[in-house]
């Protein structure tokens, strides 16, 4: 063995204890939740007793109406909360991203529900959702107009979590996005004013291309955590009524819970990671791409300086 | 020669011990040991908390208790089980875990501690514990395997059992000159016109919820009128004229109900009556403990208690708990000498004045128990009817009640046709059992 090849190799034996402790922590799991997705296995089972059925649990969930409408309310949940929180959260971080007296206490104030736990915030939104004596629907007949039915009809629950999500996290995309915004180049900005930018042009030319590496990041975050959203749905409405509620997540619980079915469980699961992982993948493809075509206009840029 | 010798004295000294042990007591011989049993946080295991010194008293075998919430002790106890060597001697289960931990051969079969002289005691008077309950909840492998029969035997105890009962508020119904209803057509007819008596005030405050909720409520109206889940050939039958009346009897109920009412956990529909927003209540017996408690109702003294209507027969519900000594117990037969204490006649009593829910007749019709709780004999009369197959108990159960309970909350909200609904569960409902292996024996 030559000298070169070892120093070749020096770095891959570093390297190899935190690989080891990746492959175990992370790759043993995940393993295991898709050695179990081919199984059909009950929790009074060991894993070893569980029977083989190979594909068959992926081919039921696919021609099982509660989970693909389990999918659909998943999908129109997370788009709504997503694109709603993106839209509010970099809107208030433009608003208050500049020096004013007590700022650092609004911050603050801003990013509070964010830090609740998610069932209290569940209980929470339950008590102002409440029917009757709730403050929503109280504030709404002491104005003299029609109460909300939030939660017990099946139109207006899907409504009545959002509202939840959003409030919650809405606050994580404004602290992300007023950093990014305070960390632009301060010489851009102060070129687009020479020039005569208004400040909607900065938003639009300057501020936002800029925070786009960002935001993108943000959005994906956001959107993994609302495809695996819990708590919050389960203590509003458990995923009812009927199954108007009921996120993929909470399908994946009641599978391993009530109904026993860890097999099942497992492949829910399994296809909602691949889920996350094709958009995660799209999501850093984009930005790749982003960046390469800035790259390449820079370049043009440059060339035609010179 | 010597070993023979040798085991001619261990059977001596064996019989030596036997004898003693006869003497000196039936505990003598598990004195100083310690149980380790796993309770759910619920008021029976509360007040159950409260008696168990009096066992260590009196044995000399001390408790160890694991309490956990009834749904958090299930998964915890899924997973104890199949250890090769539990760590709890004693537990207790929900009654839709009898299916699943019998079938995985789990508990043990209690034949065998009965049948020991050292163990059992022959004033234990078994016939005195309500057989609903002990059918429900304590036997398996009979009718449809999870029912008694000449084939079935005894795994668990009840212990913490509850059966549903109406509830109602004297004031309003002697103020209306209201008869209490024994039918269900009486009750349905009750829950309609007091919002009208009384406006701002619901009929019947039920569950309703999407999930377990609407399909434990709409059960309850399935056996009294005359319905079952499944035939005797585990065709799915919910969807007949009967399924559909209970079906319709509980848009009824919600319909008139509290508002918000299609929205009620348990807890909710509770609140609604102790908040004296209902007139009646139709739900468990463990519910009762609190009504009289001016710290958490508005409506304390107001409440009458009466039999779960009758439709074309008697079929309040069975449920709730039952403990059992798992087959990876380390203690068994002292874990058996506390289950029999648990549920004798004097620890039934002692529980129920602490305020559990009495397992026995003699329990219910005890002097000093209605002296505290006057409507336990009330209780005792309705559990005559206590029907133990109001709901199958199977492993493949859950998925179906899960499906029964969104299609009942679509039922409630949405307005979904009732028979059309109720024709998509059994369909639904055919293919998992077919799925579970229900039809292997159909020609």
């Amino acid at each position: 063995m030559t000298i070169a090849n070892t120093s070749r190799l020096t770095p891959y034996l570093f390297l190899a204890p935190s690989l080891t402790v990746l492959g175990l922590a992370l790759l043993y799991p995940v393993g295991y939740m898709v050695y179990a997705s081919f199984l059909n296995w009950n929790p009074s089972q060991h894993i070893g007793q569980a029977e083989w059925v190979g594909l068959r649990n992926y081919l039921f969930l696919i021609n099982d109406p509660s989970f693909r409408e389990s999918l659909f309310v998943t999908l129109k949940f997370a788009a709504a909360v997503v694109s709603i929180e993106m839209i509010l959260g970099v809107g208030l971080a433009l608003l208050l991203d500049r020096q004013l007296r007590g700022m650092t206490l609004l911050r603050t104030l801003f990013i509070l529900p964010m830090m609740i736990a998610p069932i209290v915030v569940g209980l929470m939104w339950r008590y102002l959702y409440h029917p009757t004596v709730g403050p929503l629907n109280r504030s709404l007949s002491a104005l003299g107009m029609e109460t909300v039915p939030w939660l017990s009809d099946s139109g207006w629950a899907l409504v009545s979590i959002v509202i939840a999500d959003i409030w919650q996290w809405t606050p994580f995309i404004f602290i992300l996005a007023l950093a990014a915004l305070q960390s632009l180049p301060k010489s851009v900005m102060e070129a687009a004013r020479i020039d005569g930018a208004t400040g909607w042009q900065q938003i639009w030319h300057i501020k936002l291309p800029l925070m786009l590496p960002v935001l993108i990041v943000t959005c994906l975050l956001r959107l993994i955590d609302a495809f695996k959203v819990l708590e919050v749905v389960l203590v509003l409405t458990n995923g009812g009524p009927g199954l108007s509620t009921e996120i993929l997540s909470l399908r994946i619980a009641r599978t391993a819970s009530e109904f026993r079915e860890l097999g099942k469980a497992a492949a829910m699961s399994n296809l909602l990671l691949l889920g996350l992982m094709v958009l995660t993948a799209a999501m850093f493809a984009y930005s790749k791409w982003m960046e390469t075509r800035a790259a390449r206009l820079r370049k043009a840029a440059e060339a035609d300086a010179a | 020669m010597l070993r023979l010798m040798q085991s001619a004295a261990l059977s001596a000294g064996l019989l030596a011990g036997v004898a003693f042990g006869a003497l000196a007591g039936p505990y003598d011989a598990h004195k100083g040991k310690t149980l380790v049993v796993n309770f759910p946080a619920h008021p029976h295991y509360n007040a159950v908390m409260k008696v168990l010194p009096e066992f260590t008293k009196e044995t000399g075998i001390k408790v160890e208790v694991d309490q956990l919430e009834y749904l958090k002790m299930r998964e915890k106890q899924t997973l104890e089980l199949t250890k090769a060597k539990g760590d709890y001697d004693l537990i207790s289960y929900v009654v839709f875990s009898k299916a699943d931990y019998v079938f995985a051969d789990q508990l043990e079969n209690l034949a065998r501690f009965f049948m020991n002289p050292l163990l059992a005691d022959p004033a234990y008077d078994a016939a005195d514990i309500i057989p609903g309950y002990m059918q429900n909840i304590g036997v398996a492998g009979g009718e449809k395997g999870y029912l008694p029969g000449p084939t079935g035997s005894l795994f668990g105890i009840p212990f913490g059992a509850e059966t549903s009962i109406l509830g109602y508020r004297k004031d309003i119904f002697d103020k209306h000159k209201l008869k209490v209803p024994e039918t269900y057509d009486e009750m349905l007819d009750l829950a309609c016109r007091i919002p009208k008596l009384e406006p701002g005030m619901g009929g019947l405050a039920s569950r309703a919820a999407s999930g377990q909720h609407a399909a434990h409520a709409y059960l309850l109206h399935l056996a009294p009128l005359g319905g079952r889940v499944f035939d005797s050939q585990w065709n799915p039958i919910i969807n007949n004229e009967a399924g559909i009346k209970a079906a319709q009897a509980l848009k009824t109920i919600v319909d008139c109900g509290p508002e918000g009412a299609k929205t009620f956990g348990f807890a909710e529909a509770g609140a609604a009556f102790l908040q004296g927003k209902t007139a009646m209540f139709l739900d468990s017996t463990v519910f009762a403990g609190q009504v009289d408690d001016p710290t958490k109702s508005k409506i304390a003294g107001k409440v009458g208690w009466a039999m779960h209507p009758k439709g074309v027969r008697h079929g309040s519900q069975t449920g709730g708990f039952g403990i059992a000594i798992p087959k990876n117990a380390k203690n068994k037969d002292a874990a058996f000498l506390l289950m029999q204490w648990l549920t004798s006649k004097k620890a039934d009593k002692l529980v129920a004045l602490q305020g559990g829910n009495p397992i026995r007749f003699s329990t219910h019709a005890d002097g000093d128990v209605n002296a505290r709780f006057p409507y336990m004999k009330t209780f005792g009369e309705a559990l005559k009817h206590a029907d133990p197959d109001w709901r199958p108990i199977i492993p493949a159960w859950g998925k179906i009640n899960a499906d029964l309970g969104t299609t009942m909350s679509k039922v409630l909200t949405e307005n979904l046709d009732i028979k059309q609904a109720m024709d998509g569960l059994a369909s639904r409902t055919k293919a998992v059992m077919k799925e579970a292996g229900y039809d292997t024996f159909k020609p």
